[in-house]
């Protein structure tokens, strides 16, 4: 059995007051939870209700067709690792389902609520959060104010003419972010100054900021050095269990032990979706991968 | 870094500290037409600055957004020549005018929101010479060619504005809470974000925030500075016509900001200074047609010698690094 979310579906009007964006108190906020839908009409949460459904997804740029005809479900708390060779239009996929570039074909669902026509920042509010092949990040700005940005961007009064006090939430959650992705050391720095690395956990941090429904990371060990990896699989695999996941990642040795069940993907298209046991011995896979993808 | 903060500070607190001796110390010609001239087009070129520095957007816009609350209190002014069939006192007049400056900056903002480098420059340029022919063109209202004349501004305490000292202590104090309001704003989380914008707008939006909605407050905020100068230039003035406002007024603001630097507010001051120097002794050396052929020389030399303005030459001579937003080092003073 799936385990229960630990956000409710967006339409749940009883959020529970407790227990948000703190993660140690899943169990009492799922008391609360059952509590009031006891002495409420039941707008039960439908685990049945997948996070994520594509549709027939496709996406165009021009003549060129970068995603076909994707179908395929998410459950909640899964965690997806996507894999193919360059250009088999795995960042285009999460384009589509960011907003950034929305699908020219097909229907997105989000917890059943279909977020197609959606704008980008309409689709973080919803739950999305993702990070980036190539860090984009706010270069002039420091890590700290990167990750304090990414925290209001989540809250309702996301735009204060105010100046951040010293016991302001959003900074301290910002502060305690820092620590979890390990840039607290250099929280201070401007992103143009540290290192390609530390930008990549940056990155996650900033995913991971608005507390994500659905959190999707695109190839996040990129461009990182045999001792640098190590840090940023194990940010993945600290990641609570109950997160919704997709993970693109071309290195198998990450993305197999990191997925419940593994999509392949090959020139727009999903060619196999199996579990990660039974990925590696794939003849397809095996034809993708020995063909000289890499 | 909170030791070049309090630095900061302290230069900050004894620049203004001379700039309110100033008026006893220099002549009157250079209190008004030096210092003051500088300071009330200084505020335009900070408008402008602020947008350059802090959202990476180029608008030339704003000389055609002081103009419009320039017109707004020349139109209404009750000692307008030609006076209009309405007035207000200058006490309802300059918030109004002022407001409307923000209004504009909003539409301006709105026009142009999914523009950005050599397109935003187009647009924003389009603006300001149409408005600039329209002033011209219309009679009724703006009395075309020629303007409106004796606009003399609000008397304050019982003296006239076009008393020296009023008209340069209320610029000073109009230029420096802006100033400030500027340098308060980009600590914020709506100033932050605009940082945001400048590198980066994909993840803006994907943090949540709506982008287009933040530049249009952000051009908003705009006009809202250059409505101030606006207001002033007029009184500075003491009228207003289409081609105060027309292209080559928005060029000498251009100027203004990139000759002091675009890095960072301050600089649209010292450019507006060091333009001001030269447009009045330059003229007095040689003749006035040579002038714009000075300027724009001292223009070149320093785009070529230091790109980022006076402003970043001084900062790579003194070796000063202020690499690191103002924003950083509240942050940091409260960790
Ligand atoms: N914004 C875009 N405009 C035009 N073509 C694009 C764009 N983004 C991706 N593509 C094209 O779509 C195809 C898939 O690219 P991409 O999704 O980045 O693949 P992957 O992430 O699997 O390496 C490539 O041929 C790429 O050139
Ligand atoms: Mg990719």
């Amino acid at each position: 059995m799936i385990e229960a979310p630990r956000r409710k579906p967006i339409a749940n009007p009883f959020p529970a007051p407790a227990g948000k964006g703190i993660r140690k108190q899943k169990h009492s906020t799922n008391e609360i939870m059952t509590a009031s839908q006891q002495s409420n009409p039941p707008p039960a949460p439908d685990a049945a209700v997948p996070a994520l459904r594509l549709e027939q997804v496709g996406r165009r740029f021009g003549a060129l067709q970068a995603v076909r005809n994707v179908t395929f479900d998410i459950a909640r708390g899964e965690r997806r690792g996507i894999i193919g060779p360059n250009g088999a239009g795995k960042t285009t996929l999460f384009n589509t389902i960011c907003g950034d570039f929305p699908p020219t074909e097909g229907r997105i669902l989000l917890f059943g609520e279909d977020i197609s026509r959606l704008k980008p920042h309409l689709r973080a509010r919803q739950g999305i959060g993702r990070t980036y092949q190539t860090s984009l990040l706010f270069t002039g700005l420091t890590v700290l104010e990167n990750l304090f940005l990414a925290v209001r961007g989540a809250m309702p009064n996301r735009l204060s003419l105010l100046k951040p006090g010293a016991g302001d939430a959003a900074l301290a959650k910002a502060r305690d972010l820092a620590e979890r992705v390990r840039v607290s050391n250099i929280a201070a720095e401007k992103i143009d100054t540290i290192s390609h690395g530390q930008r990549r956990q940056v990155e996650v941090g900033m995913a991971l900021a608005s507390d994500p429904k659905l959190l999707m990371l695109d190839e996040p060990a990129a461009g990182l050095s045999a001792g640098e990896r190590p840090e940023l699989v194990k940010l993945i695999q600290d990641l609570p269990r109950d997160l919704t996941l997709i993970l693109i990642e071309h290195d198998m040795e990450v993305a197999l032990p990191n997925s419940d069940i593994v999509t392949v993907m090959k020139d727009g298209e999903v060619v196999v979706e199996n579990t990660p046991d039974r990925i590696a011995d794939d003849p397809v896979v095996q034809a993708i991968y020995l063909g000289g993808a890499h | 870094m909170p030791m070049l903060s309090r630095l900061q500070w302290a230069i900050s607190l004894a620049v203004l500290a001379l700039l309110l001796a100033l008026p006893f110390l220099l002549p009157s010609f250079w209190t008004g037409n030096i210092m003051g001239r500088a300071i009330v087009y200084g505020i335009v070129a900070m408008s402008l600055t602020f947008l350059a520095s802090y959202g990476g957007f180029i608008s030339l816009a704003q000389t055609m957004i002081a103009g419009i609350a320039g017109y707004t209190v020349a139109v209404l002014a009750p000692t307008a020549i030609p006076l209009g069939n309405h007035w207000l006192p200058y006490w309802a007049l300059i918030p109004l005018a002022v407001a409307a400056a923000t209004f504009a900056g909003a539409v301006v903002g709105l026009i142009a929101v999914r523009t950005r480098e050599i397109y935003l420059l187009m647009i924003t340029l389009a603006l300001a010479v149409g408005f600039s022919l329209f002033a011209q063109s219309n009679i009724d209202w703006f009395n075309g060619y020629e303007g409106i004349r004796n606009i003399l501004g609000p008397d304050i305490f019982g003296y006239p504005f076009r008393n020296l000292y009023v008209f340069y202590y209320s610029s000073l104090l109009v230029a420096t809470a802006l100033y400030f309001l500027v340098l308060y704003v980009v600590k914020t989380p709506f100033g932050l974000v605009l940082q945001g914008i400048r590198d980066n707008p994909r993840r803006v939006s994907a943090i949540g925030f709506n982008v287009g909605v933040h530049r249009v407050a952000s051009f908003a905020l705009a006009g809202f500075i250059a409505g101030w100068g606006g207001v002033l230039i007029t009184f500075y003035n003491i009228g207003i016509t289409p081609g105060s406002i027309g292209i080559w007024a928005t060029v000498n603001v251009l100027v203004m900001a990139v000759i002091g630097g675009l890095g960072h507010p301050i600089g649209a001051f010292i450019g507006a200074l060091v333009y001001t120097l030269f447009d009045t002794f330059a003229a007095t050396i040689y003749d006035r047609d040579r002038f714009n052929t000075l300027i724009g020389l001292v223009f070149l030399v320093i785009v070529l010698v230091s790109p980022d303005g006076l402003l970043g030459l001084f900062r790579r001579l003194t070796g000063w690094r202020t690499g690191r937003s103002v924003a950083t080092e509240t942050m940091e003073e409260k960790t």
